[in-house]
């Protein structure tokens, strides 16, 4: 199996902070892989080291191999790396398909010379860019909204665009971040297939920041647990449901040994 | 009930000071001026003992009336049912009010005048004679009435006229039939053959592109002169519609980039104080190519700035350029605060370009030009970056845009335009100053973006026919060009706060016809 994703000793610190403490994960590719904890545990501080947007203070994310740290969010980008945001965050004021053209940006060449003489390489690779926006937007459910804008766009639906246009850039590796948030259960459920798809149709490594349980124990094929920037736990879903230092992360110490056997049944 | 003559009472007070300000400043002699203008009829006969001066000043106070009628009267709770009522209650109080106000007033300065004060002392514009057309040549007790009776019967036909008249059946009914007559033109094949065709677009464009070309033959030099600065403001909009609309970016120091291209055209074709005497068409690339460079120059430790800290930074080099552009230290170098003079023209295949009429022209020219950059980079992978930074930097960052290159980038290409519209305003005005280079450049532009629609090339142009070609129409006015100016502008903003044009979104023409999608999140999210 090839490793798609490393990080060794990963520490970022915000002032006397520690958000991320020496967290040492290893994702295999094509896996489906959940980072859970508490509110505050650093996980999207991890995301945000992980994708150029902070700079580790020690530590090293290795991807395919070749090390992230220095890099900026637009060069891991290009290295194949995509991701989604916590709270929604779309180009509001452009429309759906504009959006998804936004993100196939890093798979375009045209400079600025070519786009106003418009030769015939750039009008192809247009043409291409536009064709395959519409293929992405039937992907993800959403080939008749294509010309509203964004905000117009319903809750469930921007969750959709936002994965749709992460994946324009053609990525290895896409981060979700909190992917069911504010879903009602029917949405949950169909948000959970449309994850699993991902992976089996586009073969995609999947991180995954997520509160829901259900989702996180549904899909997940291997879990690592964060509480105050360290990593407690990792493994399996059947794992971590009995691990005893996550039921005391998650509910407080004194609560694990009374629920033990409440945590062996899913969330 | 009590609400709406609540409302009545407060439009009538208003517009009463309304009223009141415009005869303060004169501006009811100089509307009826304008009317009489308007209607040729200064040596008409008199009627009802008025003269036709006098009649005018009435036509003008009776609009006013009308409209202060017809407000009062719209806030009604009950929309349709009552329209005598509303009129009754909205339009005749607001009316009673307005005619009270404005009454009173003229009863006070007519009587004050009677006693030989003498008011234009105080107020400039009252004079006698203003203030005896004011009183329709009566007496103030009987011009106060002619006021309250008119300005009440006029107040109460603006109810009527937009409460009863306006929302009556007649106009639903008209309306209908409009309609329905349009439906079945749009239902002829033919119609809609040339409504779906492509070539319709380009013949319109075309048939506007003729009437625009011919227009400088007709125009006269003042007009020529306008109509070319109009254009220049058109490509200063276009550039800095590329940094603020698109891009995001908000430069108030744009000016700095058109006294570059202005200044190279003119030291390098002018006979002093460099005695270069370049040609027109070696300087014109190089003032281009050198406001471009000052763009990448200011850019690269400026654009790390956000929003107004951007802003400021930019604004001080506006104002750095145009003090150097005067500073003793550099005289032999500018020309310093005499600006430099006879500045050169272009000669095209032999023929000069030194007539009003052919500037036209080469402004012209440079318009489409940037018109067809601006519209190709807009949709372009380029265009689109700009957008996205515009919406979301950090996101654009993760999108894999190179923020800091597409700032840089934008601001180069828009400081470049600007160098273009500097250099062919230094060579058509013969003469180039700093002070053709001052802060009000910078913010009529922002203006011109703004109030166009940002983001839009049609909307830049209007803002640039509004801001720059309105003053001139206006001109009429003489000294209420600017007041009137201003009130327009301010209605403009409460009416289209996105500007003129606001920039739609371009269709893409996504698929439709592979049946209905299952969305199953659609209206059940939060």
């Amino acid at each position: 199996m090839t490793i798609a994703l490393e990080t060794r000793a990963l520490t970022k610190q915000f002032g006397g902070l520690t958000a991320v403490d020496s967290v040492d994960l290893v994702i295999q590719e094509n896996a489906i892989f959940s980072v859970i904890g508490p509110n505050g545990a650093g996980k999207t501080t991890f995301y945000n080291c992980i994708t150029g947007f902070y700079e580790p203070d020690a530590g090293e994310a290795l991807f395919y191999g070749k090390s992230l740290v220095g890099l900026t969010p637009d060069q891991v980008t290009y290295r194949g790396i995509s991701r989604t945001y916590q709270n929604i965050r779309l180009f509001a004021n452009m429309s759906a398909i504009e959006n998804i053209l936004v993100g196939e940006h890093a798979c375009l060449r045209a400079s600025w010379l070519e786009a106003i003489i418009r030769t015939p390489r750039v009008i192809k690779e247009e043409k291409d860019a536009l064709e395959k926006a519409r293929q992405l937007l039937n992907f993800v459910g959403l080939n008749s909204l294509g010309d509203q804008l964004a905000r117009n766009l319903p809750y469930g639906a921007q969750r959709r665009l936002e994965i749709a246009r992460a994946l324009a850039s053609q990525p290895r590796l896409l981060l979700l971040d909190e992917p069911t948030a504010g879903m009602n259960p029917h949405e949950t459920t169909d948000m959970m297939h449309f994850i699993r798809r991902l992976r089996d149709e586009l073969s995609i490594t999947i991180l995954l920041i997520e509160h829901d349980m259900r989702v996180v124990m549904g899909i997940s094929e291997q879990i690592a647990v964060l509480d105050y920037g360290a990593k407690i736990a990792e493994g399996t879903p059947a794992e971590i449901q009995r691990n005893p230092r996550v039921i005391e992360a998650y509910l407080g110490s004194g609560a694990a040994s009374g629920l033990n056997d409440a945590a062996k049944q899913p969330a | 009930m009590k609400k709406q003559l609540r409302h009545a009472v407060n439009a009538g007070g208003i517009f009463g000071i309304i009223t009141i300000f415009l005869f303060l400043i004169g501006f009811t002699g100089t509307a009826a001026d304008l009317f009489s203008d308007l209607f040729r009829n200064k040596n008409a006969a008199p009627f009802l003992s008025l003269n036709p001066q006098m009649l005018n000043m009435l036509i003008f106070l009776g609009l006013i009336g009308l409209w202060a009628g017809a407000y009062g009267s719209r806030k009604s709770k009950s929309q349709t049912d009552d329209p005598w009522g509303a009129a009754l209650i909205g339009g005749l109080t607001a009316g009673l009010v307005h005619g009270l106000l404005v009454s009173g007033l003229a009863l006070l300065v007519g009587t004050l005048n009677l006693r030989g004060v003498r008011i234009n002392v105080y107020l400039s514009e009252l004079l006698p004679d203003a203030i005896k057309l004011f009183l329709v040549g009566k007496s103030p007790l009987q011009g106060a009435t002619v006021h309250i009776v008119f300005l009440t019967l006029t107040g109460f036909l603006g109810g009527l006229l937009s409460r009863g008249v306006g929302r009556g059946s007649w106009r639903v009914r008209s309306g209908a039939a409009w309609n329905s007559i349009l439906e079945k033109i749009s239902q002829q094949s033919i119609v809609k053959q040339v409504r779906g065709s492509r070539n319709t677009r380009y013949v319109v464009y075309g048939i506007l592109l003729l009437l625009v070309f011919l227009l400088p033959l007709r125009a006269g030099p003042y007009w020529n002169y306008t109509i070319g600065t109009v254009g220049i403001y058109v490509l200063l909009g276009l550039g800095l519609n590329i940094v603020v609309g698109l891009a995001g970016l908000l430069d108030l120091g744009y000016v700095a980039f058109f006294a570059i291209g202005a200044y190279t055209m003119a030291l390098l074709t002018a006979p002093q104080p460099h005695h270069l005497m370049w040609s027109f068409w070696i300087a014109l690339p190089i003032g281009v190519l050198l406001a471009a460079l000052t763009g990448l120059l200011l850019g690269a430790p400026v654009l790390r700035m956000r929003g107004d800290y951007l802003a400021i930074v930019t604004l001080g080099f506006g104002e750095i350029i145009r003090i150097l552009s005067k500073s003793d230290a550099l005289t032999p170098f500018t020309g310093g605060p005499s600006g430099v003079k006879a500045i050169g023209f272009p000669t095209l295949f032999g023929k000069p370009f030194n007539s009003g009429v052919d500037f036209v022209y080469l402004i012209f020219l440079a318009v489409l030009l940037i018109i067809f950059v601006t519209n190709r980079l807009q949709n372009s992978r380029v265009g689109r970056a700009w957008e996205a930074m515009r919406e979301d930097e950090t996101v654009s960052r993760a999108m894999g845009i190179n923020t800091l290159t597409q700032k840089l980038l934008a601001f180069a290409i828009g400081a470049a335009f600007a160098g273009l519209g500097g250099a062919l305003f230094a060579s058509r005005n013969v003469f180039t100053g700093p002070e053709d280079h001052n802060l009000m450049v910078s913010i009529n532009v922002v203006a011109v973006v703004i109030v166009g629609g940002m983001g839009n090339i049609p909307g830049v142009i209007a803002g640039a026919l509004m801001l720059k070609g309105l003053p001139e129409v206006l001109r009429q006015l003489e000294d209420y060009r600017v007041m009137v100016f201003g009130a327009l502008l301010i209605v403009m903003m409460l009416w289209r706060p996105a500007g003129m044009i606001p920039s739609a979104r371009r269709k893409m023409e996504v698929e439709k016809d592979k049946g209905v999608i299952e969305t199953p999140d659609e209206g059940r999210g939060k």
